[in-house]
């Protein structure tokens, strides 16, 4: 092992050995393990080094346990894959690649794991990389909501994200598209820390898309995976990964959300959870905002300012400051901007509203957009 | 014996003189035609016979060798049949020798001796003038369509037995009927009088948009949801289009009479409007196909609309292939044989939903792989072609209906006026067509004007196509309010004809 790993692995308890460390990435990264599984062998060996050492030695212990935890697969394939896990996984290409990547491994036996352990299902190994592994002491948000967003939903998570890391808060996310994307986006604007949670290996980029944002995450935060290196993306994993999300956060709020989809699971996990959830009102035309407002039906908490997060954190007694503050317009544009009604309209809609000769509306449509009042996407003009 | 007699073939929408020789010698008694001809051409003996027979006129049982020359060029269609059966008829000195002396001869015969119409009458009739021909024997039905060619008599056939009749002067030619070649615009079969922009309720933009596009002829994309009026919108637009200089018209003419759908064979004076299906093939929009090569939608639509509904249905192969057309004002197909342009100076219209979901944007439930995908379909350089890109709105329910069409049909006549003068000798006549290059010095910016269009650049992060884009648009706002100079205002009003769409 090297001098640098023995560094990083130092800040570890003392009473939890590297040895440890290294077999567990090593369990987590054996063909087809799943959460479930894993839970599984820790619960029969505590250790994850006896564990490994029960799969290599053929104990039959092994079928056993995991006939006994998860039962959805049969005999015959639970035979199969234990036989191909005596076979898998290198000790030392594992602390090879651990050591090479600086990649932490923290145990659910850690005094400091980031997830408490009244957490049900809670993940038994998460491994960590990124310079800004601190995020995880501090109070943590997360942020989520659905890939399909809005510019205004876009631009919501955006300065949801920089209010939160302006306060001190890391932003937890899932790195995806849309909503996810934009508030770990907010939060590296300030230089604040951005939490990743992703359903891949480490190792793995996904969204693609998001590749240059996968690195300054691991600049200014960290990435944090249950799954072994080189694990692709994979639509079953993204709902498990939700629940990492809603422990890793102390308060989990929702930007915009389709009645179906992932950021209800996280809303749903964080209740569970005990964890107060938030979401964002939004108009009942909005697709993308009818699970936040199915979320509010439920109970969930509105959020009408970026303050009553930090209330839900009791960081704050409840004092209200508005989002920015509106810039001066002419008559005529304010005219406009009033005419948008607070929601995305074309510019025949606007001179159809105002009556204003269409000149007059270029002028104040020109007016708005150069003062940030309106914005330009998709062919139509979205009032902030 | 051998007589020949002149005829043509198409080539594109050029015709070609064709000399038919026939020849007539002693052997077993037999028919061939030699000199490529197509599967029509080859089939011609029946034809003729049977005329022949039919017309009381005799059939030679003695070996026939028909030649069609130039041997190198590939002949198509069955129009040289009535020249095969005078040619016969020369040989075997049914005619004086000398009655076909200067002159040309199209038609196809039916059995009973009847002499059927030929495509693209008026390519064929205008190369025999060109060749220095003085007359034409032309099928009846081709008589008024060829008579758009001056500088050439044209002789009308109905049947092969009067025909015959008329060359050996037994009886008088039939009169052409000139009457109905050249009519006004509003007697138009196809013109369907209930369309009128004043049908359109508010879309101030839009009809703007759509004004601007005919005006200055900028290629138009309108994006919007399924039933906002976009389709509506794009139906009116011809009749706010002036009607064809004779020119124009005589061209229109001569590609619908080639590709074969000329009503009627008159004149068309009006601008072309051609809504092809999004099933299209590429043959089928820019021409060729199989066999001989025909023109395409964006060649029937020369000088008028070629109105694309769904584009985004279109296969993207078709697309890009429209972009050559769209450079080039012509489409270049090559064969083995031969390379032929045909014309394709359209305008471009075209209508597009904004994401597959088919729901307004803000309520688009598409998740954003789909929806890149969607729009992949559309390639940028496609999309830099329109100049005009807006999105369209459902109606408001205050929103009034607006001007007539006759009210807009006169601004952009004027309009398009004002292009023509001042863009003589140059190589464009339109705002539309104007290059990037000569933009500058041919749309001058003075005074504020200069301020507002650096602004725009600046706070949309125009490209230099974006930036020269709003700039001719400005040019045709200008235009229809009938200054000589282009303002701010025409610029704001310009940049919102300029939507980053889809």
């Amino acid at each position: 092992m090297s001098a640098t790993a023995s560094g990083t692995m130092r800040m570890f308890p003392p009473d939890v050995t590297d040895d440890e460390r290294v077999a567990a990435a090593v369990l987590v990264g054996l063909p087809s393990m799943t959460p479930a599984r894993l839970r599984a062998l820790f619960a029969a060996w505590p250790d994850a080094r006896d564990a490994l050492a029960a799969i290599r030695a053929h104990d039959p212990e092994v079928l056993t346990v995991l006939r006994a935890h998860v039962r959805t697969t049969s005999h015959t394939d639970y035979v199969a894959l234990v036989r191909r896990w005596t076979s898998s996984g290198s000790w030392d290409a594992t602390a090879r690649i651990l050591a090479a990547r600086g990649t932490r491994v923290h145990l659910a036996g850690d005094d400091d794991f980031p997830i408490e352990e009244v957490v049900p299902k809670r993940p038994e190994v998460l491994l960590i990389e990124g310079e800004g592994c601190d995020a995880l002491r501090g109070p943590r948000v997360a942020i989520v909501g659905t890939r399909a967003a809005t510019p205004h939903g876009l631009r919501d998570a955006r300065e949801l994200g920089r209010f939160l890391a302006q306060a001190g808060c890391a932003v937890v996310s899932g790195m995806a598209i849309g909503i996810d994307g934009a508030a770990h986006i907010g939060a590296l604007d300030v230089e604040g820390r951005a939490v990743g949670v992703v359903a891949t290996g480490l190792d793995v980029v996904y969204p693609r898309r998001h590749h240059v944002l996968f690195e300054r995450v691991r600049r200014h935060g960290c990435l944090v995976s249950e799954s072994g290196f080189g694990t692709k993306p994979d639509a079953s994993r993204f709902p498990v990964r939700n629940r990492i999300i809603a422990g890793l956060a102390d308060v989990v709020v929702v930007v915009e959300a389709t009645i179906k989809g992932g950021a209800r699971i996280t809303a749903e996990r964080a209740l569970e959870y005990d964890r107060p959830v938030l979401a964002m009102p939004g108009s009942r035309r909005n697709a993308a905002a009818a699970g936040c407002n199915a979320l509010l039906a439920d109970g969930a908490h509105p959020l009408l300012d970026p303050s009553d997060v930090l209330v839900a954190l009791g960081m704050t007694p409840g004092s209200r400051r508005s989002w920015e503050p509106r810039a001066q317009v002419s008559g005529d544009a304010r005219r406009c901007l009033d005419a948008c009604g607070g929601e995305p309209a074309t510019v025949d809609q606007l001179a159809s509203r105002t009556g204003l000769p269409l000149e007059d509306i270029a002028r104040c449509v020109a007016e708005c957009e150069r003062t940030g009042l309106l914005e330009r996407s998709r062919g139509l003009l979205w009032p902030r | 014996m051998l007589a020949s007699v002149w005829s043509a073939t198409l080539l594109g929408v050029e015709g070609r003189l064709v000399a038919v020789e026939v020849h007539v010698s002693n052997g077993l008694p037999a028919y061939n035609v030699v000199g490529l001809p197509d599967a029509a051409g080859r089939e011609s003996r029946e034809r003729v016979r049977a005329a022949m027979l039919s017309s009381e006129l005799e059939w030679p049982l003695r070996r026939l060798t028909v030649n069609l020359a130039p041997g190198g060029l590939r002949k198509t269609g069955a129009g040289f049949e009535l020249a095969v059966a005078l040619g016969l008829l020369l040989a075997s000195a049914e005619l004086p020798t000398d009655c076909l002396e200067s002159t040309g001869v199209l038609g196809e015969l039916g059995l009973d001796g009847s002499i059927r119409p030929v495509h693209g009458t008026i390519a064929l009739v205008d190369a025999f003038r060109h060749a220095g021909l003085q007359r034409v024997i032309v099928p009846a039905a081709n008589a008024p369509e060829a008579s758009l060619v001056t500088d050439i008599t044209v002789l009308p056939a109905r049947t092969l037995g009067e025909l015959r009749a008329c060359l050996k002067a037994e009886l008088p030619w039939p009169e052409v009927d000139t009457s109905d070649v050249v009519f006004a615009a509003d007697s138009d079969p196809d013109d369907d009088e209930s369309l009128d922009l004043s049908d359109v309720r508010g879309l101030r933009l839009a009809r703007e948009a759509l004004e601007v596009a005919v005006a200055g002829g900028h290629h138009l994309l309108m994006v919007g949801p399924p039933g906002v009026g976009k389709t509506m919108l794009a139906r009116r637009i011809t009749t706010i289009l002036p009607p064809l200089d004779p020119e124009a018209a005589l061209d229109v003419t001569r590609i619908h009479s080639v590709a074969g759908d000329l009503a009627s064979g008159r004149l068309v004076t009006r601008a072309p409007f051609r809504a092809p299906h999004h099933t299209a093939s590429t043959a089928a929009l820019v021409g060729g196909g199989s066999g001989r090569p025909t023109p395409g939608e964006v060649s029937l639509a020369t000088h008028g609309i070629l109105f694309l509904d769904e584009l985004g249905e279109f296969s993207p192969a078709t697309l890009d292939a429209l972009r050559q057309p769209l450079e080039e004002r012509a489409v270049r197909i090559s064969r083995q044989s031969s390379a032929l342009t045909f014309p394709a100076d359209f305008l471009l219209v075209a209508c597009s939903n904004p994401c597959p979901c088919g729901e307004p944007t803000d309520r688009c439930r598409c998740d954003p792989a789909r929806l890149a995908r969607y729009r992949r379909r559309l390639s940028a350089p496609l999309l830099d072609r329109f100049d005009v890109r807006m999105s369209v709105s459902p109606p408001e329910s205050n929103d009034v209906a607006g001007e007539s069409s006759a009210v807009v049909r006169e601004r952009v006549r004027a309009a398009v006026d004002r292009q023509r003068a001042r863009y003589a000798g140059r190589r464009w006549q339109r705002n539309g067509a104007l290059p990037a290059g000569p933009l500058r010095r041919e749309v001058p910016l003075t005074g504020d004007a200069v301020d507002a269009w650096r602004e725009i650049i600046r706070r949309r992060a125009l490209t230099g196509r974006g930036a020269a884009a709003i700039r001719r648009v400005a040019r045709t706002l200008a235009d229809l309010d009938d200054t000589a100079r282009v303002t701010a205002g025409h610029l704001g009003r310009a940049e919102q004809l300029r939507e980053d769409v889809p």
